[in-house]
Protein backbone atom coordinates (compact mmCIF):
# COMPACT_ATOMS: atom_id res chain seq x y z
CA UNK A 1 0.00 0.00 0.00
CA UNK A 2 1.32 3.43 -1.10
CA UNK A 3 1.45 6.21 1.60
CA UNK A 4 -0.26 9.72 1.76
CA UNK A 5 2.75 11.20 2.23
CA UNK A 6 6.08 11.22 4.18
CA UNK A 7 6.87 13.39 7.20
CA UNK A 8 10.24 15.40 6.29
CA UNK A 9 9.88 17.95 8.92
CA UNK A 10 8.15 16.86 12.25
CA UNK A 11 6.68 20.21 13.63
CA UNK A 12 6.57 20.64 17.46
CA UNK A 13 4.18 18.30 18.11
CA UNK A 14 2.35 16.69 15.40
CA UNK A 15 -0.53 13.84 16.28
CA UNK A 16 -2.83 11.99 14.48
CA UNK A 17 -6.73 12.94 16.15
CA UNK A 18 -10.47 12.69 15.85
CA UNK A 19 -13.21 13.20 18.29
CA UNK A 20 -11.71 11.17 21.15
CA UNK A 21 -13.00 8.88 23.45
CA UNK A 22 -16.30 10.52 25.37
CA UNK A 23 -18.09 8.26 27.72
CA UNK A 24 -14.46 6.35 29.48
CA UNK A 25 -13.64 8.49 32.24
CA UNK A 26 -15.04 5.75 34.71
CA UNK A 27 -11.95 3.72 33.50
CA UNK A 28 -9.71 6.77 33.90
CA UNK A 29 -9.58 7.41 30.42
CA UNK A 30 -9.06 10.94 28.94
CA UNK A 31 -11.73 12.68 26.53
CA UNK A 32 -8.34 13.03 23.93
CA UNK A 33 -9.43 13.82 20.24
CA UNK A 34 -8.61 17.45 18.54
CA UNK A 35 -7.60 20.14 21.23
CA UNK A 36 -10.01 22.36 19.06
CA UNK A 37 -12.58 19.69 17.59
CA UNK A 38 -14.63 22.61 15.57
CA UNK A 39 -12.13 23.35 13.41
CA UNK A 40 -11.18 19.74 12.94
CA UNK A 41 -14.86 19.04 11.83
CA UNK A 42 -14.72 22.59 9.69
CA UNK A 43 -11.77 21.01 7.92
CA UNK A 44 -13.08 17.82 7.87
CA UNK A 45 -16.30 18.84 6.38
CA UNK A 46 -14.35 21.24 3.32
CA UNK A 47 -12.31 17.79 2.55
CA UNK A 48 -15.94 16.18 1.83
CA UNK A 49 -15.09 13.82 5.17
CA UNK A 50 -17.25 13.09 8.67
CA UNK A 51 -16.65 15.53 11.03
CA UNK A 52 -15.04 13.24 13.33
CA UNK A 53 -12.59 11.85 10.71
CA UNK A 54 -9.14 11.35 11.96
CA UNK A 55 -6.31 13.88 10.71
CA UNK A 56 -3.42 15.66 12.01
CA UNK A 57 -3.28 18.14 14.78
CA UNK A 58 -0.37 20.84 14.52
CA UNK A 59 1.33 22.50 17.19
CA UNK A 60 2.01 26.37 16.95
CA UNK A 61 4.51 25.30 14.39
CA UNK A 62 3.69 22.55 11.82
CA UNK A 63 5.58 20.13 10.17
CA UNK A 64 6.37 19.39 6.73
CA UNK A 65 5.41 16.64 3.90
CA UNK A 66 6.33 15.09 0.73
CA UNK A 67 3.62 13.67 -0.80
CA UNK A 68 3.54 9.95 -2.58
CA UNK A 69 0.64 9.95 -3.95
CA UNK A 70 -2.33 12.18 -4.98
CA UNK A 71 -4.28 13.46 -2.01
CA UNK A 72 -6.71 15.96 -1.83
CA UNK A 73 -6.86 17.68 1.76
CA UNK A 74 -7.80 20.72 3.35
CA UNK A 75 -6.43 22.75 6.30
CA UNK A 76 -8.55 24.38 9.29
CA UNK A 77 -7.95 26.04 12.94
CA UNK A 78 -4.53 28.30 13.21
CA UNK A 79 -3.55 30.07 10.33
CA UNK A 80 0.03 28.51 9.95
CA UNK A 81 1.08 30.19 6.51
CA UNK A 82 0.90 26.62 4.42
CA UNK A 83 2.39 26.26 1.35
CA UNK A 84 1.93 23.70 -1.75
CA UNK A 85 5.19 23.86 -3.77
CA UNK A 86 5.73 27.32 -2.28
CA UNK A 87 2.13 28.42 -3.20
CA UNK A 88 0.41 29.67 -0.49
CA UNK A 89 -3.04 27.68 0.28
CA UNK A 90 -6.75 29.15 2.00
CA UNK A 91 -8.02 27.29 5.12
CA UNK A 92 -11.13 25.43 4.77
CA UNK A 93 -10.63 25.05 0.79
CA UNK A 94 -9.95 21.82 -0.77
CA UNK A 95 -6.18 21.51 -2.10
CA UNK A 96 -5.22 18.77 -4.54
CA UNK A 97 -1.54 16.98 -4.10
CA UNK A 98 0.38 14.75 -6.64
CA UNK A 99 3.37 12.53 -6.34
CA UNK A 100 6.25 14.32 -4.71
CA UNK A 101 4.54 17.30 -3.87
CA UNK A 102 5.97 19.35 -0.86
CA UNK A 103 3.25 21.12 2.01
CA UNK A 104 5.15 22.42 4.56
CA UNK A 105 3.34 24.05 7.38
CA UNK A 106 4.90 27.27 8.77
CA UNK A 107 4.15 28.88 12.05
CA UNK A 108 0.72 30.13 13.77
CA UNK A 109 0.90 34.01 14.34
CA UNK A 110 -2.42 33.45 16.72
CA UNK A 111 -4.04 30.08 18.07
CA UNK A 112 -1.93 26.93 18.99
CA UNK A 113 -3.54 24.51 16.88
CA UNK A 114 -3.90 23.75 12.77
CA UNK A 115 -5.74 20.31 11.15
CA UNK A 116 -4.84 18.74 7.93
CA UNK A 117 -8.17 16.80 6.99
CA UNK A 118 -7.32 14.33 4.19
CA UNK A 119 -10.00 13.49 2.11
CA UNK A 120 -10.88 9.73 2.79
CA UNK A 121 -9.53 10.15 6.19
CA UNK A 122 -6.12 8.93 8.03
CA UNK A 123 -4.91 5.20 9.01
CA UNK A 124 -4.29 4.85 12.83
CA UNK A 125 -4.47 2.66 15.52
CA UNK A 126 -7.49 2.09 17.34
CA UNK A 127 -7.46 2.22 20.97
CA UNK A 128 -10.98 2.16 22.74
CA UNK A 129 -12.97 3.25 19.41
CA UNK A 130 -10.86 6.23 18.57
CA UNK A 131 -7.57 6.66 16.77
CA UNK A 132 -6.59 9.77 18.95
CA UNK A 133 -2.83 10.03 20.17
CA UNK A 134 -3.07 9.67 23.67
CA UNK A 135 0.84 9.95 24.51
CA UNK A 136 0.91 10.27 28.02
CA UNK A 137 -0.11 6.70 28.05
CA UNK A 138 1.69 5.72 24.44
CA UNK A 139 -2.22 4.64 22.59
CA UNK A 140 -3.88 5.47 19.65
CA UNK A 141 -2.79 7.02 16.52
CA UNK A 142 0.76 6.41 15.03
CA UNK A 143 2.64 4.10 17.95
CA UNK A 144 0.62 6.32 20.43
CA UNK A 145 3.33 9.26 19.82
CA UNK A 146 4.07 12.30 17.81
CA UNK A 147 5.12 12.02 14.66
CA UNK A 148 8.89 12.21 13.43
CA UNK A 149 10.67 12.38 10.38
CA UNK A 150 10.48 9.50 8.00
CA UNK A 151 7.30 8.28 9.32
CA UNK A 152 4.67 7.55 6.69
CA UNK A 153 0.66 8.69 6.77
CA UNK A 154 -1.70 6.00 5.16
CA UNK A 155 -4.94 7.29 3.51
CA UNK A 156 -7.92 5.28 5.44
CA UNK A 157 -9.68 4.96 2.38
CA UNK A 158 -13.04 6.15 3.79
CA UNK A 159 -16.13 6.91 1.07
CA UNK A 160 -15.94 10.75 1.26
CA UNK A 161 -18.58 13.29 0.13
CA UNK A 162 -18.47 16.39 -1.96
CA UNK A 163 -16.43 19.01 -0.33
CA UNK A 164 -18.38 21.53 1.19
CA UNK A 165 -18.25 25.29 1.05
CA UNK A 166 -17.30 26.55 4.65
CA UNK A 167 -18.86 30.56 4.61
CA UNK A 168 -16.90 32.89 5.89
CA UNK A 169 -19.25 33.41 9.24
CA UNK A 170 -18.33 30.19 9.80
CA UNK A 171 -14.89 30.19 9.90
CA UNK A 172 -13.27 30.66 13.70
CA UNK A 173 -11.37 34.25 13.64
CA UNK A 174 -8.44 33.64 16.16
CA UNK A 175 -6.80 36.27 17.96
CA UNK A 176 -4.78 36.70 20.83
CA UNK A 177 -7.65 37.88 23.39
CA UNK A 178 -10.09 34.93 24.25
CA UNK A 179 -13.38 35.63 26.02
CA UNK A 180 -14.62 31.94 27.58
CA UNK A 181 -18.12 31.72 29.43
CA UNK A 182 -17.95 29.47 32.67
CA UNK A 183 -20.01 28.63 35.65
CA UNK A 184 -18.52 28.89 39.28
CA UNK A 185 -17.63 25.54 39.75
CA UNK A 186 -18.57 22.84 43.14
CA UNK A 187 -15.89 24.56 45.09
CA UNK A 188 -16.09 28.30 44.33
CA UNK A 189 -16.86 28.96 47.97
CA UNK A 190 -13.46 28.06 49.16
CA UNK A 191 -12.27 31.01 47.32
CA UNK A 192 -11.23 33.79 50.13
CA UNK A 193 -13.68 36.94 49.54
CA UNK A 194 -13.68 37.96 46.40
CA UNK A 195 -11.58 36.15 44.69
CA UNK A 196 -14.25 34.60 42.76
CA UNK A 197 -15.10 38.20 41.68
CA UNK A 198 -12.14 38.65 40.75
CA UNK A 199 -11.14 35.34 38.77
CA UNK A 200 -14.58 36.82 36.90
CA UNK A 201 -12.83 40.26 36.36
CA UNK A 202 -9.09 39.63 35.92
CA UNK A 203 -7.44 39.32 32.68
CA UNK A 204 -5.44 36.30 32.12
CA UNK A 205 -2.33 35.22 30.37
CA UNK A 206 -1.71 32.13 29.14
CA UNK A 207 1.66 30.71 30.89
CA UNK A 208 4.30 28.69 29.28
CA UNK A 209 2.81 25.46 30.72
CA UNK A 210 0.34 25.12 27.80
CA UNK A 211 -0.36 21.64 26.45
CA UNK A 212 -2.95 19.13 25.75
CA UNK A 213 -3.67 18.38 29.95
CA UNK A 214 -4.20 21.74 30.20
CA UNK A 215 -3.13 25.68 30.55
CA UNK A 216 -1.53 27.55 33.20
CA UNK A 217 -3.52 31.11 33.84
CA UNK A 218 -1.03 34.04 35.20
CA UNK A 219 -1.91 37.26 36.03
CA UNK A 220 -3.13 36.75 39.91
CA UNK A 221 -2.98 34.52 42.67
CA UNK A 222 -6.64 33.34 43.98
CA UNK A 223 -6.08 32.92 47.79
CA UNK A 224 -8.06 29.86 49.14
CA UNK A 225 -9.85 29.50 52.48
CA UNK A 226 -8.35 26.80 55.16
CA UNK A 227 -10.32 23.46 53.92
CA UNK A 228 -9.79 19.93 54.83
CA UNK A 229 -8.09 17.99 51.66
CA UNK A 230 -10.56 16.93 48.74
CA UNK A 231 -11.12 13.37 48.14
CA UNK A 232 -9.77 13.07 44.65
CA UNK A 233 -13.27 13.71 42.83
CA UNK A 234 -14.14 13.83 38.80
CA UNK A 235 -12.90 16.36 36.90
CA UNK A 236 -13.97 16.97 32.99
CA UNK A 237 -11.94 19.33 30.49
CA UNK A 238 -12.82 23.18 30.69
CA UNK A 239 -12.73 22.07 34.79
CA UNK A 240 -10.18 25.31 36.64
CA UNK A 241 -8.68 23.86 39.37
CA UNK A 242 -6.71 26.19 41.50
CA UNK A 243 -4.31 24.73 43.94
CA UNK A 244 -3.28 25.70 47.16
CA UNK A 245 -0.77 28.40 45.85
CA UNK A 246 -3.85 29.89 44.03
CA UNK A 247 -2.37 29.60 40.50
CA UNK A 248 -5.44 28.63 38.59
CA UNK A 249 -5.16 25.96 36.43
CA UNK A 250 -7.94 25.25 32.86
CA UNK A 251 -8.14 21.27 32.05
CA UNK A 252 -8.04 20.32 28.44
CA UNK A 253 -8.59 17.20 26.16
CA UNK A 254 -6.05 15.31 27.25
CA UNK A 255 -7.04 15.90 31.44
CA UNK A 256 -6.73 13.57 34.25
CA UNK A 257 -10.22 12.21 35.30
CA UNK A 258 -9.99 12.83 39.14
CA UNK A 259 -8.12 15.53 40.99
CA UNK A 260 -8.01 16.80 44.30
CA UNK A 261 -8.03 20.90 43.78
CA UNK A 262 -10.84 22.48 44.09
CA UNK A 263 -12.86 23.09 41.25
CA UNK A 264 -13.61 26.78 40.72
CA UNK A 265 -15.42 27.03 37.73
CA UNK A 266 -16.56 24.67 34.62
CA UNK A 267 -16.33 26.05 30.82
CA UNK A 268 -19.48 26.10 28.81
CA UNK A 269 -19.99 23.40 26.59
CA UNK A 270 -20.05 25.52 23.53
CA UNK A 271 -16.92 27.21 24.39
CA UNK A 272 -14.12 24.29 25.13
CA UNK A 273 -13.14 24.32 21.37
CA UNK A 274 -11.51 27.64 21.75
CA UNK A 275 -9.50 26.20 24.59
CA UNK A 276 -7.55 23.95 22.03
CA UNK A 277 -6.26 27.61 20.51
CA UNK A 278 -4.91 29.49 23.15
CA UNK A 279 -1.00 29.64 23.34
CA UNK A 280 1.32 31.17 25.83
CA UNK A 281 1.31 34.89 26.27
CA UNK A 282 -2.36 35.07 24.86
CA UNK A 283 -5.08 36.79 27.29
CA UNK A 284 -8.10 35.35 28.52
CA UNK A 285 -11.57 36.67 30.31
CA UNK A 286 -13.71 34.79 31.99
CA UNK A 287 -17.68 35.84 31.88
CA UNK A 288 -19.85 34.34 34.52
CA UNK A 289 -23.21 32.84 32.95
CA UNK A 290 -26.43 31.50 34.19
CA UNK A 291 -26.48 27.57 33.47
CA UNK A 292 -29.98 28.67 31.74
CA UNK A 293 -28.15 31.06 29.50
CA UNK A 294 -25.13 28.49 28.97
CA UNK A 295 -27.37 26.50 27.44
CA UNK A 296 -29.06 28.74 25.42
CA UNK A 297 -25.59 29.40 23.93
CA UNK A 298 -24.89 26.15 23.25
CA UNK A 299 -28.62 25.76 21.18
CA UNK A 300 -27.37 28.87 19.49
CA UNK A 301 -24.05 27.72 18.66
CA UNK A 302 -25.51 24.11 17.73
CA UNK A 303 -28.00 25.62 15.45
CA UNK A 304 -25.50 28.25 14.06
CA UNK A 305 -23.47 24.83 12.29
CA UNK A 306 -26.56 23.17 12.20
CA UNK A 307 -26.34 23.19 8.32
CA UNK A 308 -22.86 21.41 8.47
CA UNK A 309 -22.89 19.61 11.67
CA UNK A 310 -26.72 18.48 11.34
CA UNK A 311 -26.27 15.49 14.23
CA UNK A 312 -25.15 18.01 16.57
CA UNK A 313 -22.01 20.64 17.35
CA UNK A 314 -18.87 18.74 17.75
CA UNK A 315 -17.07 20.12 21.07
CA UNK B 1 -31.59 2.28 55.24
CA UNK B 2 -28.73 4.89 53.81
CA UNK B 3 -25.21 4.47 55.78
CA UNK B 4 -24.22 7.39 54.19
CA UNK B 5 -25.81 10.47 53.03
CA UNK B 6 -25.11 12.81 50.11
CA UNK B 7 -25.37 16.72 48.62
CA UNK B 8 -26.04 17.96 45.24
CA UNK B 9 -24.62 20.84 43.65
CA UNK B 10 -24.59 21.60 40.18
CA UNK B 11 -21.65 21.19 37.68
CA UNK B 12 -21.65 22.80 34.33
CA UNK B 13 -25.05 23.64 32.53
CA UNK B 14 -25.19 19.82 32.28
CA UNK B 15 -24.36 18.23 35.14
CA UNK B 16 -24.73 17.46 38.93
CA UNK B 17 -22.03 16.73 41.52
CA UNK B 18 -23.30 14.10 44.34
CA UNK B 19 -20.63 14.43 47.56
CA UNK B 20 -21.42 11.57 49.83
CA UNK B 21 -20.65 11.85 53.56
CA UNK B 22 -21.08 9.60 56.62
CA UNK B 23 -21.07 5.90 56.96
CA UNK B 24 -17.35 3.85 56.11
CA UNK B 25 -15.42 4.85 53.21
CA UNK B 26 -15.29 1.91 51.36
CA UNK B 27 -19.21 1.95 51.66
CA UNK B 28 -19.22 5.38 50.39
CA UNK B 29 -16.93 4.53 47.70
CA UNK B 30 -18.56 1.49 46.43
CA UNK B 31 -22.36 3.00 46.61
CA UNK B 32 -21.22 6.31 44.41
CA UNK B 33 -19.44 3.67 41.83
CA UNK B 34 -22.25 1.25 41.91
CA UNK B 35 -25.06 4.65 41.21
CA UNK B 36 -22.68 5.52 38.39
CA UNK B 37 -22.47 2.15 36.65
CA UNK B 38 -26.31 2.30 36.99
CA UNK B 39 -26.57 5.78 35.43
CA UNK B 40 -24.04 5.25 32.47
CA UNK B 41 -26.86 3.06 31.28
CA UNK B 42 -29.62 5.71 30.78
CA UNK B 43 -30.48 7.42 27.48
CA UNK B 44 -29.38 11.16 27.26
CA UNK B 45 -26.47 10.23 29.74
CA UNK B 46 -22.99 11.46 28.69
CA UNK B 47 -21.20 10.68 31.57
CA UNK B 48 -21.17 8.91 35.22
CA UNK B 49 -18.23 9.09 36.87
CA UNK B 50 -17.12 8.56 40.56
CA UNK B 51 -14.19 9.10 42.48
CA UNK B 52 -13.79 7.70 46.36
CA UNK B 53 -16.58 10.05 47.64
CA UNK B 54 -18.53 11.62 44.96
CA UNK B 55 -20.18 11.44 41.56
CA UNK B 56 -20.60 13.69 38.70
CA UNK B 57 -23.79 12.84 36.17
CA UNK B 58 -23.70 14.71 32.82
CA UNK B 59 -26.20 14.74 30.75
CA UNK B 60 -27.40 16.43 26.91
CA UNK B 61 -30.09 18.92 27.89
CA UNK B 62 -32.09 18.57 24.87
CA UNK B 63 -32.49 14.72 26.08
CA UNK B 64 -32.89 15.47 29.91
CA UNK B 65 -34.00 18.42 31.82
CA UNK B 66 -31.64 19.53 34.22
CA UNK B 67 -34.66 18.61 37.14
CA UNK B 68 -34.81 15.30 35.80
CA UNK B 69 -31.21 14.55 35.84
CA UNK B 70 -31.07 15.40 39.73
CA UNK B 71 -33.99 12.67 40.36
CA UNK B 72 -31.70 10.39 38.43
CA UNK B 73 -28.81 11.30 40.24
CA UNK B 74 -30.78 11.12 43.79
CA UNK B 75 -32.73 7.63 42.80
CA UNK B 76 -29.89 5.87 41.90
CA UNK B 77 -27.63 6.58 45.13
CA UNK B 78 -30.63 5.42 47.12
CA UNK B 79 -30.96 2.52 45.56
CA UNK B 80 -27.26 1.56 45.67
CA UNK B 81 -26.64 1.35 49.10
CA UNK B 82 -27.40 -2.49 49.13
CA UNK B 83 -24.84 -3.06 46.70
CA UNK B 84 -22.02 -3.66 48.42
CA UNK B 85 -20.60 -7.85 47.80
CA UNK B 86 -18.46 -8.64 45.11
CA UNK B 87 -20.10 -9.77 42.57
CA UNK B 88 -16.66 -12.67 41.73
CA UNK B 89 -14.43 -14.13 43.47
CA UNK B 90 -10.57 -12.14 44.49
CA UNK B 91 -8.75 -11.49 41.80
CA UNK B 92 -5.29 -12.32 42.58
CA UNK B 93 -2.03 -9.78 41.79
CA UNK B 94 1.08 -11.56 42.46
CA UNK B 95 3.72 -8.90 43.78
CA UNK B 96 7.32 -8.38 44.28
CA UNK B 97 7.54 -6.10 47.35
CA UNK B 98 10.48 -3.65 47.99
CA UNK B 99 14.83 -3.22 45.44
CA UNK B 100 13.92 -1.88 42.28
CA UNK B 101 9.92 -3.01 42.43
CA UNK B 102 9.22 -0.99 45.12
CA UNK B 103 11.58 1.78 45.37
CA UNK B 104 10.15 3.26 48.81
CA UNK B 105 9.18 0.01 50.52
CA UNK B 106 12.29 0.00 52.81
CA UNK B 107 11.98 3.71 53.39
CA UNK B 108 8.40 2.69 54.14
CA UNK B 109 9.26 -0.36 56.23
CA UNK B 110 11.76 2.67 58.44
CA UNK B 111 9.32 5.09 58.98
CA UNK B 112 6.63 2.84 59.82
CA UNK B 113 8.96 0.86 62.37
CA UNK B 114 7.52 -2.67 60.86
CA UNK B 115 9.87 -5.17 59.73
CA UNK B 116 9.43 -6.03 56.05
CA UNK B 117 8.23 -9.29 56.55
CA UNK B 118 5.15 -7.57 58.73
CA UNK B 119 4.93 -4.99 56.23
CA UNK B 120 4.36 -7.46 53.45
CA UNK B 121 2.11 -9.94 55.60
CA UNK B 122 -0.34 -6.85 56.34
CA UNK B 123 -0.33 -5.64 52.90
CA UNK B 124 -1.49 -8.68 51.26
CA UNK B 125 -3.61 -10.36 54.54
CA UNK B 126 -6.99 -9.08 53.38
CA UNK B 127 -9.11 -8.43 50.88
CA UNK B 128 -9.28 -5.12 48.98
CA UNK B 129 -11.99 -3.63 47.13
CA UNK B 130 -11.63 -1.65 43.95
CA UNK B 131 -13.01 1.53 45.72
CA UNK B 132 -12.88 3.68 42.02
CA UNK B 133 -10.91 3.68 38.80
CA UNK B 134 -9.20 6.74 37.44
CA UNK B 135 -6.29 9.53 37.58
CA UNK B 136 -4.93 7.84 34.76
CA UNK B 137 -6.23 4.65 32.32
CA UNK B 138 -6.97 1.70 34.78
CA UNK B 139 -5.54 3.28 37.98
CA UNK B 140 -7.78 1.51 40.84
CA UNK B 141 -7.63 2.66 43.86
CA UNK B 142 -8.36 -0.14 46.47
CA UNK B 143 -9.40 0.00 50.18
CA UNK B 144 -9.04 0.13 53.13
CA UNK B 145 -5.36 -0.23 53.56
CA UNK B 146 -4.71 -1.08 57.27
CA UNK B 147 -3.56 1.56 59.32
CA UNK B 148 -0.22 0.47 60.25
CA UNK B 149 0.64 0.76 56.38
CA UNK B 150 -1.00 4.09 56.46
CA UNK B 151 1.09 7.12 55.31
CA UNK B 152 1.49 10.29 53.16
CA UNK B 153 1.82 10.84 49.35
CA UNK B 154 5.58 12.27 47.66
CA UNK B 155 6.53 15.68 48.50
CA UNK B 156 7.48 15.70 44.70
CA UNK B 157 5.66 13.24 42.01
CA UNK B 158 7.80 10.71 39.92
CA UNK B 159 7.50 11.74 36.38
CA UNK B 160 7.09 8.16 35.38
CA UNK B 161 5.95 5.19 37.23
CA UNK B 162 6.35 1.94 35.70
CA UNK B 163 2.89 -0.20 34.78
CA UNK B 164 1.89 -3.06 37.51
CA UNK B 165 4.07 -0.60 40.26
CA UNK B 166 1.41 -1.05 43.61
CA UNK B 167 1.49 2.33 45.96
CA UNK B 168 -0.06 3.14 48.85
CA UNK B 169 -1.38 6.49 50.22
CA UNK B 170 -3.66 7.51 53.08
CA UNK B 171 -6.21 4.35 53.43
CA UNK B 172 -5.86 3.15 50.01
CA UNK B 173 -3.25 1.37 48.29
CA UNK B 174 -3.43 1.67 44.14
CA UNK B 175 -1.56 -0.04 41.35
CA UNK B 176 -0.65 1.69 37.99
CA UNK B 177 -2.32 -0.60 35.12
CA UNK B 178 -0.53 1.58 32.44
CA UNK B 179 2.85 3.71 33.11
CA UNK B 180 1.96 7.54 33.79
CA UNK B 181 3.46 10.26 36.61
CA UNK B 182 2.31 9.62 40.02
CA UNK B 183 2.49 10.84 43.54
CA UNK B 184 2.44 7.83 45.54
CA UNK B 185 4.93 5.93 47.66
CA UNK B 186 5.76 2.78 45.82
CA UNK B 187 5.71 -0.57 47.66
CA UNK B 188 6.41 -3.48 44.83
CA UNK B 189 5.22 -4.18 41.82
CA UNK B 190 2.95 -7.13 39.89
CA UNK B 191 4.03 -8.94 36.65
CA UNK B 192 0.78 -9.58 35.82
CA UNK B 193 -0.61 -7.46 32.66
CA UNK B 194 -3.25 -5.32 33.93
CA UNK B 195 -4.40 -4.10 30.44
CA UNK B 196 -5.21 -5.49 27.42
CA UNK B 197 -5.76 -2.60 24.48
CA UNK B 198 -7.88 -5.11 22.54
CA UNK B 199 -9.63 -6.77 25.24
CA UNK B 200 -13.55 -6.35 25.34
CA UNK B 201 -13.00 -4.84 28.94
CA UNK B 202 -9.39 -3.26 28.49
CA UNK B 203 -8.71 -3.27 31.94
CA UNK B 204 -8.30 -5.98 34.81
CA UNK B 205 -9.73 -3.27 37.40
CA UNK B 206 -13.29 -2.17 37.61
CA UNK B 207 -15.06 -0.38 40.76
CA UNK B 208 -16.36 -3.29 43.21
CA UNK B 209 -13.73 -5.75 42.02
CA UNK B 210 -12.22 -7.94 45.03
CA UNK B 211 -8.65 -7.93 45.24
CA UNK B 212 -5.95 -10.16 47.07
CA UNK B 213 -2.15 -9.44 46.79
CA UNK B 214 0.24 -12.49 46.51
CA UNK B 215 3.44 -11.59 47.64
CA UNK B 216 6.15 -13.64 45.12
CA UNK B 217 10.04 -13.15 44.94
CA UNK B 218 11.81 -11.73 42.21
CA UNK B 219 12.39 -14.91 40.14
CA UNK B 220 8.84 -15.50 40.55
CA UNK B 221 8.32 -12.17 39.13
CA UNK B 222 10.48 -12.50 36.11
CA UNK B 223 9.09 -15.98 35.47
CA UNK B 224 5.45 -14.62 35.56
CA UNK B 225 7.02 -11.81 33.44
CA UNK B 226 8.53 -14.10 30.73
CA UNK B 227 5.22 -16.21 30.25
CA UNK B 228 2.25 -14.03 31.17
CA UNK B 229 -0.72 -16.48 32.11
Amino acid sequence: MTAIAEITMPGLMTTLQDLGRPGLRHLGVPLSGAADPLSLALANAAAGNAPGTTGLECTLKGPSLRFRSEAAFALGGADMNATLNGEPLDLYTLHHAKNEDKLVIGAARTGARAYIAFSGGLKGEDFLGSRSTYISAALGGHEGRALISGDEIFSAELPAAAPRDIPKALRPNLAHDFFLRALPGPEALQLSEGSLASFFSAAWTVGRRADRMGVQLEGKTLPLEEAAPMASSPVFPGTVQCPPDGAPFLLLCDAQTVGGYPRIAQLIAADLHLTGQLRPGDRVWFQKLSADLAREVGRQKASFYGDLFPHGFFC
Amino acid sequence: MSAFSFSLTPFGENGWLATLSGGDMVARALSANAAADVLRNSAGVTDAVAGVESLILRFRPEEMTTGDAKKKLEDALRQSTSKTPASAPAIDIPVCYGGEYGPDFERLCEKLSLAPDQFIALHSSQVYRVLTVGFAPGFAYLGPLPPALQTGRLSTPRAHVPSGSVGVAGAMTGVYALASPGGWPLIGRTPKKLFDPHGAAPFIFTSGAAVRFVPIDEDAFKALEANPV
